[in-house]
């Protein structure tokens, strides 16, 4: 920065000025019968102008009244003397010592003007250059490095605090050469909140941090500028503050430009990641559903020919179908389990009766219910409720699968739906063996199953993709057992149907 | 299968899943066609003498839904969907765009050939007119607009009549909601899809033995409903 002219250069003016209009009157006395009186004084004003020009207003003004006293006592007579023998002269005087005085003002005003400017300009200059040395920054750390790097120039330090976390209550990461102290972090904090610069002189000290200056970014106010004074010139900073503003504000925007760049890669991560894993889970669809439909099919056709294959081998193609069906199942169940916790299902809701699931449900499984007792009991005129019908369908057929599968021949499966204060509850029940009492936390997680018997066949994964599936829309499910059976109720919350305009009967 | 040779269009590029479709249409005694590309599948159409498409959505050369439009442009002939449970959506775009019913894979060979049958025979009839209807203990006539139940009339209204016109028209083969709406409300009604379950419910009320297991108005979930006799 460009600073004051030396001391012992401020006091060396006077006397050069002084010098100057004593030289102009040695050079003009030999000459002061050749040349009018107002040439001479013409003479003594250009002295008075280059003294305000090279040595400032305080010369300038000083050498205006000595030129007058000059010309005074050495070139209007009577010479050598004070006195003045015509009164016009008087006039010339004041005339002179006017245009001393105002030319002083103007030149030194002008000097001013111009080390001003230059004091700009290389301020600007060099928050350009600090502009260009934070774009380089790729991690909060090096904005701070470069920042302190530059306000060491001025001898001053900063902290760097950035917030993080919600805005009303946000917590600082603190990049300094020293951890601030309780009370420094409090008025940071207020700083950050009310977005406002907060100065402390009471403080003041080397090295305490006296003014916090706001990060204000376009969007958000990225955290706080603490600045404090290296040496034990704490009015540094304030003289500073314009320069500092700047600062802040350079620091705030490359912030900004790092949270955002920051949340692009993010987000570009989290893309890639998104398409690798439905690439997978669409391909491995693909791939191991098409050779089962095949077994299933293949199977099927021995199992039907005609003429008919010995009985024997009718059995094995039977089996053979089944199981490949069976193994179809598993691999839509995990599929759809993977689905469904990658929370990537997108809904398909449609404000309709419960029951028109049901009927669907059952056609579905009709082999495996058509040894046990059915009982489908509703409420009247229960209200529409808002769902995806495929996914619903899916936990009906589930939760029918499981107290079948888990019952004897003949024995009553109960499917019930009621109406509660602001959700449809729906129950499925079975008579049996109910729960394992050590599991029941357990049931909803997957590959968690009812009984340790590998007897009935399943994956575990029933009661999750249904846990999953009615968490999606809102509602809760649930086990218990009841003497003699157990029974599975979930929710769905109730809304507001849309209307619907009736015809006139 | 009545005629004597009814000729069959698989299109599928799974070698083995065209065999056992094939296997098996054979054993009903159609002439089984195989292509495994939608190309050959159109070409194949286009040499005439066909009775009915099976197709896969999931073609290598195009879209099962660009080969449906395709082919709509210029034949009738049935198109049986074959997909995969779980895509739904597809099914409807199908469907909407032409198709007449779809099957679910894995597929046993019965329910195969049950859907066959059924749209080989709903072909065969298309254009006869069937004034009166009989399932279950309910009888239609509609040239009277008079529905029975057991004997005693059942009062419908307006909306409840011709949604179920419309779904005796379409006997044994699944409509989409989007179809469905078209036909009994007319265009401009798709948002209003509550309408049609609400009123499928209320036929169901008047016309089922069990309304929550229902025997005739079928849902087919996700895809819209399937009346059979």
């Amino acid at each position: 920065m460009k600073s004051l002219p030396p001391a012992h250069w401020r006091w060396a003016r006077y006397p050069l000025a002084a010098a100057f209009c004593i030289l102009t009157s040695l050079g003009g006395f030999p000459l002061r019968d050749f040349l009018d009186l107002a040439n001479i004084v013409m003479l003594f004003l250009l002295t008075v102008f280059g003294s305000a020009l090279w040595f400032g207003r305080g010369p300038a003004l000083m050498a205006a009244f000595l030129s007058v006293a000059l010309v005074d006592f050495f070139f209007v007579p009577p010479h050598l003397s004070f006195a003045v023998a015509d009164a016009q002269y008087l006039v010339t005087f004041a005339v002179m010592l006017a245009v001393g005085l105002i030319t002083s003002h103007l030149v030194a005003l002008l000097a001013e003007r111009t080390r001003h400017a230059q004091l700009r300009e290389h301020e600007t200059r060099i928050l350009y250059q600090l502009a260009r040395d934070l774009g380089s920054a790729l991690t909060l750390g090096q904005v701070a490095d470069i920042t302190q790097h530059f306000l060491a120039s001025i001898a001053l330090d900063a902290t760097l605090l950035v917030a993080e976390g919600p805005a009303a209550k946000p917590s600082f990461q603190e990049f300094g050469h020293r951890h601030l102290t309780e009370l420094e972090r409090n008025i940071a904090r207020s700083a950050y909140l009310s977005n406002t610069i907060a100065e402390t002189d009471s403080l003041a000290s080397k090295n305490v941090a006296v003014a916090f200056l706001p990060l204000n970014a376009p969007t958000h106010v990225r955290g706080v500028l603490a600045v404090m004074p290296r040496t034990d010139d704490i009015a540094s900073v304030r003289s500073h503050r314009h320069l500092l503003e700047s600062v802040a504000l350079l620091v705030a925007i490359i912030i900004e430009r790092l949270h955002y760049a920051d949340a692009a890669r993010h987000s570009e991560l989290q893309v890639a990641a998104e398409r690798l894993r439905t690439s997978i889970l669409s391909s491995l669809s693909h791939d191991l559903r098409t050779p089962l439909t095949s077994l299933v099919g293949l199977a099927d056709v021995l199992v039907q020919r005609q003429p008919a294959l010995p009985p024997d081998a009718v059995e094995t193609a039977g089996i053979i179908r089944d199981q490949a069906h069976a193994m179809h199942h598993m691999l839509s169940n995990l599929l759809d389990m993977a689905r469904l916790q990658a929370g990537k299902i997108t809904l398909n809701k449609e404000w309709q009766p419960f029951e028109e699931i049901i009927g669907s449900s059952t056609r579905l499984l009709k082999t495996l219910l058509a040894r046990r007792r059915l009982e489908v009991d509703l409420e009247r005129d229960l209200p529409l409720v808002h769902f995806d019908a495929v996914l619903l369908e899916r936990v009906v057929c589930n939760l029918l699968e499981n107290a079948a599968k888990y019952s004897e021949d003949g024995a009553q499966i109960q499917l019930q739906a009621r109406r509660r204060a602001s959700a449809l509850e729906v129950a499925v029940c079975n008579a049996g063996p109910g729960f394992p009492e050590t599991r029941m936390e357990r049931l909803f997680d997957p590959f968690v199953r009812g009984t340790n018997e590998p007897a009935v066949a399943g994956t575990g994964m029933g009661l999750a993709i249904c846990k999953a599936i009615i968490e999606a829309h809102g509602g809760t499910i649930g086990a218990e057992n009841h003497p003699g059976g157990a029974c599975v109720r979930f929710t769905l919350p109730l809304g507001t149907p849309p209307s619907m305009e009736d015809e006139g009967r | 299968m009545s005629e004597a040779k009814v000729r069959v269009i698989i299109v599928e590029d799974e070698p083995q899943i065209r065999r056992f479709v094939c296997d098996a249409l054979r054993r009903e005694g159609c002439t089984c066609i195989e292509a495994g590309t939608g190309r050959e599948g159109l070409d194949a159409a286009a040499s005439g003498m066909m009775d009915l498409v099976i197709l896969d959505l999931g073609l290598p050369d195009m879209s099962g839904i660009d080969f449906i439009r395709d082919l709509r442009t210029w034949s009738p002939l049935p198109i049986l969907i074959l997909s995969a449970r779980a895509a739904e959506q597809d099914k409807v775009a199908a469907l909407d765009a032409g198709a007449d019913d779809y099957l679910s894979k894995p597929v046993g060979v019965g329910e195969l050939l049950a859907r066959v049958r059924a749209l080989l025979r709903r072909h065969g009839q298309r254009n006869e007119a069937r004034p009166q209807h009989r399932f279950g203990e309910i009888e239609v006539d509609l040239t009277r607009h008079v529905v029975t139940r057991g004997g005693a009339e059942v009062h419908l209204t307006q909306i409840e009549y011709r949604l179920l016109a419309v779904m005796l028209a379409n006997s044994g083969k699944v409509m989409t909601h989007r179809h469905l709406m078209q036909e009994v409300w007319g265009p401009g009604h798709s948002e209003q899809g509550h309408y049609l379950r609400i009123y499928v419910a209320r036929l169901r009320q008047k016309l089922e033995a069990d309304p929550a297991l229902p025997q005739h108005i079928l849902t087919e979930t996700g895809i819209g409903y399937r009346f059979q006799t």
